[in-house]
């Protein structure tokens, strides 16, 4: 699988998220030579345990996360951040957790919108809404360098795209910002070759990051 | 969850067991003579097995560890079993959910049991991922045997498999047979809710070939072993000794 960094974006203080930047942000895409290619729609899930006895402390954890991607369907992915632990699983396995009763879903969240076309690089430009309502909860775009599967030797290459595209965005004098955040992915046991692991720690971490800035 | 689920994904196994188990006169002092015993009673049953599937064996070697939800964890106490695959050079890992037998008349009238069964291959830090999730290890064990995987009115799956207890935690190279002269024959066949009855007909018409050699019953209910069963083996070995399969 080849390398993907994932973005979100960054408001600035005191404005809000609107549709109106993931619109800006596709034109952006397209004005430097994105060619449209179809959609996109990857699904995130926070789960809590559920409890017998709700008056005893739960000691369980509380960053307990699972992906579908898109490029993975028969894939489910769990990501258990205290313990820096992704579990790559076959979908069935959501069945095994509904049927243990244990862990109940507590928010879903819908990452959707247009992927892109741009010579070596898949682009995909997305918003996140929870599943139970439209409100915008963030921009998202991942940016894909299709020729390398080493995170070390792509790393350049996707810096220097990071560059371009700050600049082209920053044209359009948002309120805000793109922002990659990088992922220690030698805590998950993860190597320099890519998978959709990767992937699923990059969206764990983005999300850490997204509800810390809710709460500022 | 949250993904619109394939209902494919809702499976039913059909499943009955037996022991291997040869009946003999003689003390219980003499090991070694009941160990050759055993060991053809096993071999028989291959050869049967062998003869009425058409297809090569597949070794089974699997360590299994039954997982329970801990302490207030969970709207009821549940289980889950993860089975690493180690007959192969690199292992895999499966987790499984058995859920609850069919009931009822119907259910009693039958000779198999029929239950729901999920399985999810995952990777390999599936154990750190459930104890993560407060999932405590019950016990463990290591089955080791030999099965046939093959199609007659269903797809039907025969494990002849020997279960094995470790002395220390994980100590698969350390492992010893919890029951030395019995072997577990389990028939299992994968069904849905539409054609369970179908599965149902053709395990039940399978076990009966192998009837020489063991009762077949569902899991959790003795059918006892065949008092001729030596016999019956002995012939079997003979009769492949002269007549290459």
């Amino acid at each position: 699988m080849t390398v993907k960094w994932l973005m979100h974006w960054q408001p600035k203080p005191g404005t809000t998220l609107s549709t109106q930047i993931l619109t800006e942000a596709c034109q952006c895409v397209e004005s430097i030579g994105g060619q449209k290619d179809g959609r996109w729609r990857s699904v995130l899930t926070f789960y809590k345990p559920m409890q017998r006895d709700a008056l005893v402390p739960v000691d369980h954890p509380r960053d307990f996360l699972g992906l579908a991607l898109q490029e993975q369907p028969a894939k489910y992915y769990f990501i258990l951040r205290p313990n820096r632990i992704v579990l790559e699983a076959d979908a069935s396995i959501q069945v095994i957790m509904e049927k243990l009763q244990s862990y109940k879903a507590r928010v879903t969240l819908n990452f959707e919108g247009f992927q892109y076309k741009l010579g070596d690089f898949q682009l995909r430009v997305g918003k996140c809404v929870p599943s139970a309502s439209e409100a915008l909860r963030g921009i998202m775009m991942e940016v894909e360098y299709i020729p390398l599967s080493s995170i070390d030797k792509s790393r350049q290459v996707l810096e220097e795209f990071f560059d371009i595209w700050q600049e082209t965005i920053s044209k359009k004098s948002l309120p805000g910002h793109f922002m990659h955040i990088e992922s220690n992915f030698a805590d998950y046991g993860l190597q320099d070759r890519y998978t959709s692991h990767h992937t699923a720690v990059q969206y764990a971490t983005c999300m850490a990051q997204l509800i810390a800035a809710v709460r500022c | 969850m949250t993904r619109t689920r394939d209902r494919t994904l809702s499976k039913w196994s059909v499943s009955c067991k037996g022991l291997l188990k040869p009946s003999c006169g003689r003390s219980e002092g003499e090991e070694n003579w009941r160990e050759k015993l055993v060991l053809q009673h096993v071999n028989a049953l291959e050869i049967l097995l062998h003869g009425l599937c058409g297809v090569p064996k597949e070794q089974v070697r699997v360590h299994e560890l039954c997982l329970k939800s801990g302490p207030n964890l969970g709207v009821v106490p549940s289980e889950v079993r993860l089975l690493c695959d180690l007959a192969h050079p690199t292992p895999s890992w499966t987790v499984r959910h058995v859920g609850g037998a069919m009931r009822g008349s119907g259910a009693d009238q039958i000779s198999v049991l029929v239950r729901t069964v999920v399985e999810s291959k995952v990777s390999n830090n599936v154990l750190r991922f459930f104890y993560g999730l407060g999932y405590k290890l019950d016990h463990e064990i290591l089955k080791v045997g030999f099965a046939f995987t093959f199609h007659r009115g269903a797809q039907i799956i025969v494990t002849v498999t020997s279960a094995h207890k470790m002395p220390k935690l994980h100590a698969i190279e350390e492992a010893l047979p919890i029951t030395p002269n019995i072997h577990m024959v389990e028939i299992t066949a994968p069904a849905t809710a539409e054609n369970y009855n179908e599965v149902v007909a053709a395990v039940s018409a399978f076990c009966e070939y192998l009837a020489p050699l063991l009762h077949l019953s569902k899991p959790g209910v003795s059918a006892g072993i065949v008092a001729t069963a030596t016999a019956a083996a002995a012939s079997l070995m003979s009769n492949s000794a002269s007549k290459p399969l």
